[in-house]
C-alpha cells in the first residue's frame, strides 16, 4: 500500500512511522512513552487499510484520533490533533511565505510592487528587496506586533508605517548635522573621509553622507540649512582661487619674480573683503568667477549624484532634501543660488531632477520683500517651483515655527523631511533640528469611525459624536502604545546596529556611545507620530458634509483634530516621549483602508466610491474650491498638526509663464500662518522635441501625438517628486491624481 | 449678452491671478481659434443682472486676485454690454486691473466711438487676429507672435500705440 503525503508523492506505508508520532503525543501528556499503546494503534491502522491501494496523509491522522479517543486516550487525541495542527499551521506559513515570493517575482501584483513610487518594484534588485520587505512585514505581523495593534490593523482602524523595519527596530528619518559633519571628517566603514577643502569636494561629500546615512534608517534624509553648512566651504574656494590668481596675475606693483608686499593671512582672504577688490581687482575678479562657476558645477554634480545612486536596499534612490535660502552671507547666497540654478537647468537631457527635495524657508525681514537680502533667491525659488514643482516653501514666521526660532541659531529654523516631517520641539531640550529625527508613526483611519457612527449609513438623525469620540481614542490608544512597544525595540537596539548614524554622531551623541551601548538615551530626542487620514470621508460620512462644503463640518474637524492634538499632548506627558500629531503623508496606503472600508460597508457616495481617501486634513482633491479658500480651510490645521503638514494648490496652466501668480499664491498661503506649502501644476515633457509644460493628447512643441510621444509626466506623491507617474504610482495614487481639481 | 464661461481663477490670461469671462459671439473666425463654440452668439447664457452681481461679488471676494480678463468670443462685440459690466467692477474694486482680448487692431477700436468706450475701460488689452502660421506655443498669453500687448493709458496719453511690457 502506498501513502499519498501532502505533495502528492507516494511512499510507502510504514507501521513505524505512526507509532513514532502517537508516542511523542503520549509523552507530551501523560510525559511518559507508551510503547505498547502505541504499537497497538499502529496495527490498527493497518487493519483499517487493508485492502487498501492508496491512502492519504489525513485519512491515516483521523484514524489514529478515532482510535485514540476509543481507546480511553481523549488528552492523548487531543495532544495528537494538537501537533498535527501546529504542523498544518506550520506548512500553511510555509505556503504563506511561497506566496509572497511568487506574486514578487511572477509580477502577479502589481500593487505590491508600486507601494513605493520611488523604487522601480519591477526591477530585479527591487524584487529582492521586496521579497525581503514583504517577509519581514509578515514576521512582524504574525509575531512581534501587540495583539490588540493586529486586530486593530486587520479590522481597518490603525496602519501601522514601515511595518517591515517593525521587528528590527531601526528608526525612521534625519535631519543631518552637515556642518559639523564636513568640518571633523568623518567615516564611511571603510574609509575616512578629510574635512574638504573646497566647495566641489564639499557638495561632493554631501552625496557621500546621505548614501552613508540612508541605510542606518528607512525614511527620509534631509540638510536643514545646507546654506548655512556649506558657506565656509565657498570661502575656503575663493581663497584657494585668490592664491592662485596672485601667483599668476602678479598685481599691486609687484613683478612676476618678486616676493609679496606682504603676506596675506587666511582669514583676509573672503568674497565681502573690499580692500581685496581695491588692491587686486583682477585677482578678484578671477578668484570671485572661479568661486561662482565651482558653485554651480558643484551643485549640478550634487543633483546628477543624488538622482543616480540607487543604494538604497538595492533598487531604492534615497530620499533626500535640502532647506535653504536663509543664510544671506555672500559665500552661503552662492550656495543656493547655485542648488536653484542647477535645478532650473535640469539633468542631462534638461528633465526635471525627481531629487533632492529643495524647500526653501521663508521669513518677513530676510526674503519676502523688495529690499530685503534675500529676496532675490525666494523670487528665483518661485520660478525654479514653477518649472520644477520645487521647492516647496516652509514657513519660518508661522506661529508655532516662530517660537522656536533664535536668529543667532541657524538649526533653530524651521525645516521639513521632504514629505513634511517636522520634529523641532523636544521635551528634553533638544528643540533644534539636526542630529535628530522622527522614529516612527501609525495612522488612524478616520474614515471607519466616521462611518460606523455618523449619519451616512442611515441609522440615526444626527451622529453619535459621544461614542465617535470614545471609540477614536480607543484605537488612538492602541496607536500610541503600539508605538511605544516599537520605540522599546527601537530603543533596546545597540548602536552598532545603525552604524554610520551612531559612529559619527549624525543622530547627535551617538559618537560617544560604544558600538554595543543602547542607543536608548539618544533616541528619546526623536519623536513618535501618530498620523491621521481622511478627515474629509469622515466627515461627510459623519454629518453628510465635508470641510470645504460646509462651515459646520470644518468646525468639527478642527474640533476632532484638536482632539487628537490633545491626546498626543497627554500621552506625550505619560509616557515622557515626544508623542506628535502628523497629517500621515499617505502613499502605499491611500488605497489600502478605502478597499477594507468597502469591503465592510459597501460603497458610500462621497465616502467609500472612489479608490483612495483624502490625505490628512485635506479639502478632497476633487472638489472645485478658490485657492484663496482652500488656503484659509486647511491653515487652521497646520499649527495643530505638530509632527507636520503640508497644503496644495493645484495650478491648471502654463505656471512658468505667471510666476507673479504663483509667488502671490505661496505669499498668500504664508500669512495665513500655513507652515508648509506647496503649489501642484502638470510638468509634462515631450522626449522628441523637449517641450516642457502641458501636454494634451498631442504635444504644442512639435506635434507628436500620445501614442508615439511617450510623453513624461511628473506628479508629486506625498511631498517627493515621482517619475512619470502612470508607470510608478499605485492605482489609488493614479486614482486621485485623475480627480485632482485645479483651484486655478 | 451671453456668456459661455466664468473661471474665478486663472493663471492664463494675463499676469497674476484674474477671473476670466468668457463672452459669447464673435465674427472674426479664425483658422485653429481654440474656442469656435464660443463663435455663436447663443452660446452659453443671458449675463443676467443676477450672474453679473454672483460674478462681481466673488471677484471682490478673492483676496488673490489682481484682475479680470475679458475673453470670448470677442467683448468687442458686445461693447455696450462689457462696458456696463466693466464701469461696475471699476467702482466696486478700483485695485483689480482689466485686460481685455479682442480679434481687432487697437487701432481699428478707437476708431468707433463705441468699441473706443470699452477700449478705454480697461488697461491692457491683447489685439489682432489669431494667424495659425504665426502660432507660437512659447508666447505668455497669446496664441500668434502677431499678437500685441497694448497699455492703454500710455497709448491715449502719447497719441500713439504703446506695447504693454511684461515683467
Amino acid at each position: 500500500m502506498k501513502v499519498m503525503k501532502r505533495d502528492g508523492c507516494l511512499v510507502d506505508f510504514e507501521i513505524s512511522r505512526i507509532v513514532k508520532a502517537v508516542d511523542k503525543a503520549f509523552i507530551a501528556v501523560e510525559g511518559a512513552s507508551y510503547k505498547e499503546a502505541s504499537l497497538q494503534i499502529g496495527e490498527a491502522v493497518a487493519r483499517a487499510t487493508a485492502g487498501m491501494e492508496q491512502v492519504s496523509v489525513e485519512e491515516i491522522q483521523d484514524i489514529v484520533v478515532e482510535h485514540l479517543r476509543s481507546t480511553g486516550y481523549a488528552e492523548a487525541a487531543a495532544a495528537y490533533q494538537h501537533y498535527r495542527e501546529a504542523r498544518d499551521l506550520e506548512r500553511m506559513r510555509r505556503g504563506e511565505l511561497y506566496k509572497i515570493s511568487r506574486d514578487v517575482i511572477g509580477v502577479t501584483n502589481l500593487e505590491l510592487l508600486r507601494e513605493n513610487a520611488n523604487l522601480n518594484g519591477e526591477s530585479f534588485s527591487g524584487k529582492m528587496s521586496r521579497i525581503g520587505s514583504e517577509y519581514a512585514k509578515w514576521m512582524a505581523s504574525k509575531f512581534i506586533l501587540p495583539t490588540e495593534l493586529t486586530r486593530a490593523v486587520r479590522d481597518g482602524y490603525v496602519y501601522v508605517h514601515d511595518l517591515d523595519q517593525y521587528a528590527l527596530g531601526t528608526t525612521n528619518c534625519i535631519f543631518i548635522p552637515f556642518g559639523r559633519l564636513l568640518a571633523k571628517g568623518f567615516n564611511t566603514g571603510n574609509g575616512s573621509v578629510r574635512p574638504p577643502q573646497s566647495i566641489m569636494t564639499a557638495m561632493a561629500l554631501v552625496a557621500i553622507i546621505f548614501q552613508s546615512q540612508q541605510n542606518s534608517q528607512f525614511g527620509g534624509v534631509s540638510g536643514s540649512k545646507i546654506d548655512w553648512d556649506l558657506a565656509p566651504y565657498v570661502g575656503k574656494s575663493f581663497r584657494r582661487h585668490f592664491r592662485k590668481g596672485l601667483a599668476y596675475f602678479g598685481e599691486a606693483g609687484l613683478g612676476e619674480d618678486q616676493p609679496y608686499e606682504r603676506a596675506l593671512e587666511d582669514h583676509e582672504i573672503y568674497i565681502d573683503n573690499e580692500q581685496l577688490k581695491d588692491i587686486y581687482p583682477r585677482v578678484y575678479h578671477y578668484a570671485y568667477q572661479e568661486t561662482v562657476n565651482e558653485a554651480k558645477q558643484a551643485a549640478e554634480s550634487l543633483i546628477h549624484n543624488l538622482n543616480t545612486m540607487s543604494s538604497r536596499a538595492g533598487g531604492q534612490i534615497p530620499f533626500t532634501s535640502l532647506n535653504y535660502g536663509m543664510c544671506t552671507s555672500t559665500e552661503g547666497r552662492l550656495v543656493s543660488h547655485a542648488l536653484l540654478d542647477a535645478t532650473m537647468k535640469g539633468l542631462g537631457g534638461g528633465e526635471t531632477p525627481i531629487f533632492p527635495q529643495h524647500i526653501f524657508q521663508c521669513k518677513q525681514g530676510v526674503n519676502q520683500a523688495e529690499g530685503e537680502p534675500n529676496y532675490d533667491l525666494f523670487l528665483k525659488a518661485v520660478e525654479c517651483s514653477s518649472r520644477r514643482l520645487y521647492p516647496n516653501f516652509v514657513n519660518v514666521d508661522a506661529s508655532f515655527n516662530l517660537v522656536y526660532y533664535n536668529p543667532g541659531d541657524p538649526d533653530t529654523i524651521i525645516a521639513t523631511m521632504g514629505c513634511r516631517t517636522r520634529t523641532i520641539s523636544d521635551r528634553f531640550g533638544r528643540n533644534r533640528l539636526s542630529g535628530k529625527g522622527n522614529l516612527s508613526f501609525n495612522t488612524i483611519n478616520l474614515v471607519r469611525l466616521g462611518i460606523e457612527h455618523g449619519i451616512v449609513q442611515g441609522k440615526r438623525e444626527v451622529p453619535d459624536l459621544n461614542r465617535f469620540y470614545q471609540q477614536l481614542d480607543h484605537y488612538m490608544r492602541i496607536a500610541v502604545e503600539g508605538l511605544i512597544h516599537r520605540y522599546e525595540l527601537q530603543a533596546d537596539q545597540p548602536a552598532k546596529a545603525s552604524d554610520f548614524m551612531m559612529r559619527e554622531g549624525v543622530w547627535e551623541g551617538g559618537e560617544a556611545l560604544a558600538p554595543e551601548d543602547k542607543v536608548r538615551e539618544l533616541i528619546k530626542h526623536g519623536t513618535l507620530a501618530l498620523g491621521f487620514i481622511g478627515l474629509a470621508e469622515c466627515l461627510k460620512a459623519l454629518t453628510g458634509r465635508h470641510h470645504g462644503e460646509d462651515e459646520d463640518s470644518r468646525g468639527l474637524g478642527i474640533e476632532i483634530i484638536r482632539h487628537m492634538r490633545r491626546f498626543c499632548d497627554a500621552a506625550g506627558e505619560r509616557y515622557n516621549l515626544n508623542i506628535t500629531l502628523f497629517a500621515t503623508p499617505a502613499e502605499g496606503l491611500s488605497g489600502k483602508f478605502t478597499k477594507l472600508d468597502r469591503q465592510t460597508f459597501g460603497v458610500i457616495e462621497g465616502v467609500t466610491d472612489r479608490e483612495y481617501y483624502t490625505n490628512s486634513f485635506h479639502i478632497p482633491v476633487y472638489y472645485p474650491m478658490a485657492a484663496y479658500r482652500k488656503i484659509r480651510s486647511e491653515a487652521p490645521f497646520h499649527e495643530l498638526c505638530n509632527a507636520g503638514a503640508i497644503s496644495y494648490v493645484e495650478l491648471d496652466g502654463n505656471a512658468r509663464q505667471n510666476t507673479a501668480a504663483f509667488r502671490d499664491i505661496v505669499q498668500f498661503a504664508l500669512q495665513q500662518n500655513i507652515g508648509y506649502f506647496s503649489v501642484n501644476h502638470p510638468v509634462d515633457r515631450c522626449p522628441a522635441c523637449n517641450y516642457e509644460g502641458i501636454i494634451g493628447s498631442a504635444c504644442p512643441g512639435c506635434g507628436a501625438l500620445e501614442a508615439d510621444g511617450n510623453f513624461q509626466r511628473l506628479r508629486r506623491v506625498t511631498g517627493y517628486l515621482t517619475g512619470n507617474y502612470t508607470e510608478r504610482f499605485n492605482s489609488a495614487k493614479q486614482a486621485e491624481v485623475r480627480d485632482r481639481v485645479k483651484h486655478l | 449678452m451671453n456668456v459661455c464661461g466664468y473661471i474665478p481663477e486663472s493663471i492664463n490670461e494675463g499676469p497674476g491671478l484674474r477671473a476670466v469671462l468668457f463672452v459669447s459671439g464673435c465674427r472674426h473666425a479664425c483658422a485653429g481659434c481654440f474656442n469656435t463654440d464660443s463663435w455663436d452668439f447663443e452660446a452659453g447664457e443671458p449675463f443676467t443682472e443676477e450672474m453679473s452681481a454672483a460674478i462681481l461679488q466673488d471677484i471682490q471676494d478673492n483676496p488673490l486676485l489682481d484682475g479680470v480678463t475679458l475673453c470670448g468670443g470677442d467683448p468687442f462685440f458686445s461693447p455696450e454690454e462689457c462696458a456696463a459690466f466693466v464701469r461696475r467692477l471699476r467702482t466696486l474694486c478700483p485695485a483689480k486691473n482689466v485686460w481685455a482680448y479682442t480679434g481687432f487692431t487697437f487701432e481699428a477700436l478707437i476708431r468707433q466711438p463705441k468699441l473706443r468706450e470699452l477700449a478705454l475701460l480697461c488697461d491692457v488689452i491683447v489685439d489682432g487676429k489669431f494667424e495659425l502660421e504665426r502660432r507660437d506655443v512659447s508666447l505668455p498669453f497669446r496664441g500668434s507672435s502677431n499678437q500685441r500687448f497694448i497699455d492703454v493709458a500710455a497709448s491715449m496719453e502719447q497719441g500713439v500705440t504703446v506695447e504693454y511690457i511684461l515683467r
